[in-house]
């Protein structure tokens, strides 16, 4: 029997996922290389890890360039862009779903408040690191932007900060996506999943069905 | 003003001239002459300093700094090495100010001290009442060409300036607004960097200076760039303790962020500089200088009263905390079927 697919990620959408996958995974690993060579031994020497740093660096410049244009034409801010106002409600059913106390959960759109959130703070700090990195990268050019920030000490303090800010959301990014089933991990290559999976209750099915309130 | 030298030969040669030339040398003739056509003289004050700049200075050698202060400088007042001292000494700067006002250079050496209306720093005496040295630096600084602020004290705060900072002492440019300040940092700075800034304000006027207002000539290149020591950096070679060959980096050194031209120019007349020497670069040009770990490869982060821990210490505790947490979350979701075995039965519209 053939599944019924339906399209869930267009192919902008899958391209800036893995550009900025390897751009963010290989800037994590070269980025700790640069910080501490000796007890982060994964490179025999420092121009490889800096050369690639600085590539990705541009990468992810551009990735991120691509994504947030995407997003604005593409009209697909409303499914990633967290609204404190409209998002915030819904959090204590999310966490109700994720800590075993429901079994399913409301519908959210495309994302859950928690992803939004998620994905809302992963554009801040790529922002933050792209600015501080860029200082770091070029100390002249951008000397009065690095003094404001408190010193070239205090910017290195916060590209290390962000920087363990992404390795630990992204583990919980790829915890939380796969647990939810395969399908979604898969439709993050080909762009569709089933048609009956599971994104949650519709509020009317849940005051039928279930009982549940919203 | 008659020179022969062209401003551009000048900052070529400041910013070019390694060890083997000695540019104050090469410059003496140039400000003799300067000086000789009356260019305007120089008042020198210390506040809260060690003394290292004017130490430092001394160490001018070629020409001996003998013939820089009598002949290549027109140095009215300095109170280490001038033989007057007392009520003499301060009518005489205080003389040369008004007479040159507008026209002269004041080189201050050391923060001014702002804390209790500046007593905890008294340089002198005007009729019977002490004159705090946040009152001179006002009084004198607003009458001059320009200031130039030697050693980082001066130029940033420096030592006095960080935290705690009981005497609330602050940068020159912080206290006096309206004159332009050439900040000539450095812990000690180097000879040529002081004589080469006064050389260029008496013959050409301000010179190029960058945000924090340092003058390009000299303060333009990054010690790392430049360094002896960069070839291990850059094949992964790292010196786990001091008299290591390596790069210094994991030790705390601070040449990537350090801006000077220590490591071309060497200290000494031309012989030694810190790392040469076995140490770290402490970064002592830098605005933030010395509130930083100098041995450390990163601050650490003030958690609470009394309390540091590092970011490092930080992250591998969430990083535990997270993977316990999903490895819980795992286990749960084992246990409610929610992986595993799917319910086949359940029939939920997903649109997206």
């Amino acid at each position: 029997m053939v599944k019924q697919m339906e399209e869930r990620h267009s192919v902008w959408i899958r391209f800036c996922h893995w550009v900025n996958m390897i751009s963010i995974t290989l800037l994590i690993l070269t980025g700790y290389y640069i910080h501490a060579p000796h007890t982060f031994r994964l490179f025999s020497n420092m121009d490889t890890p800096r050369t690639l740093h600085f590539a990705m660096a541009y990468l992810l410049c551009f990735g991120v360039l691509i994504r947030v244009y995407y997003a604005i034409v593409a009209k697909d801010t409303k499914n990633i862009v967290f609204s404190v106002k409209e998002d915030t409600p819904k959090f204590p059913s999310m966490i109700k779903y994720y800590l075993f106390m429901a079994d399913s959960h409301p519908y959210y759109g495309k994302y859950n408040p928690g992803q939004k959130m998620m994905y809302t703070g992963w554009l801040v700090m790529v922002l933050i690191q792209i600015i501080t990195g860029f200082i770091l990268y070029k100390p002249n050019m951008f000397m009065a932007l690095g003094g404001f920030l408190g010193g070239y000490m205090a910017v290195r303090l916060i590209h290390y900060i962000v920087t363990w800010l992404f390795v630990l959301s992204v583990l919980a990014h790829v915890y939380l996506d796969i647990s939810e089933g395969v399908p979604v991990l898969k439709s993050m290559f080909t762009g569709k999943i089933p048609a009956d999976f599971d994104h949650g209750t519709h509020e009317e099915e849940i005051e039928t069905d279930t009982g549940v309130g919203a | 003003m008659p020179t022969k030298l062209s401003r551009r030969d000048f900052v070529r040669l400041c910013a070019g001239s390694a060890a083997a030339i000695s540019m104050t040398g090469f410059l003496a003739p140039y400000m003799s002459e300067a000086v000789a056509a009356g260019a305007p003289p120089v008042i020198w004050i210390q506040g809260a300093s060690c003394t290292g700049c004017s130490i430092s200075l001394l160490n001018t050698v070629h020409p001996d700094i003998k013939k820089v202060l009598t002949e290549v400088i027109s140095l009215r007042y300095h109170p280490n090495i001038m033989a007057a001292a007392g009520d003499l000494a301060m009518q005489e700067m205080f003389k040369v100010a008004e007479e040159n006002k507008g026209n002269f250079f004041l080189v201050v050496e050391g923060a001014v001290p702002t804390g209790a209306d500046g007593l905890y720093c008294t340089v002198g005496e005007e009729d019977g009442h002490h004159i705090t040295f946040e009152k001179l630096v006002t009084t004198i600084g607003k009458k001059s060409k320009a200031i130039l602020s030697f050693g980082t004290c001066s130029a940033f705060g420096g030592i006095p300036a960080t935290p705690p900072n009981p005497t609330n002492c602050k940068a020159v440019d912080q206290v006096v607004k309206d004159v332009p300040v050439i900040n000539v940092p450095g812990c000690p700075p180097h000879p040529d960097w002081m004589v080469g800034t006064i050389a260029h304000v008496l013959l050409y006027g301000i010179p190029e200076m960058d945000t924090f207002g340092r003058p390009k000539m000299f303060f333009s290149n990054i010690i790392h760039d430049n360094c002896e020591r960069r070839q291990y950096f850059d094949n992964g070679i790292f010196a786990k303790t001091f008299g290591e060959p390596g790069c210094m980096l994991e030790l705390g050194c601070k040449g990537p962020i350090a801006h000077c031209d220590a490591s071309t120019r060497l200290f000494n007349g031309g012989v030694n500089w810190c790392v040469k020497s076995g140490g770290v670069c402490i970064g002592c040009t830098e605005p933030q200088f010395p509130a930083w770990p100098m041995y450390e490869r990163m601050a650490e982060m003030p958690v609470g009263p009394a309390t540091t821990v590092t970011v490092d210490q930080v992250g591998i505790v969430l990083g535990g905390l997270a993977v316990a947490g999903i490895g819980g979350h795992l286990v749960g979701n084992i246990a409610t079927g929610r992986i595993g075995s799917k319910k086949e039965d359940v029939e939920k519209e997903g649109d997206s």
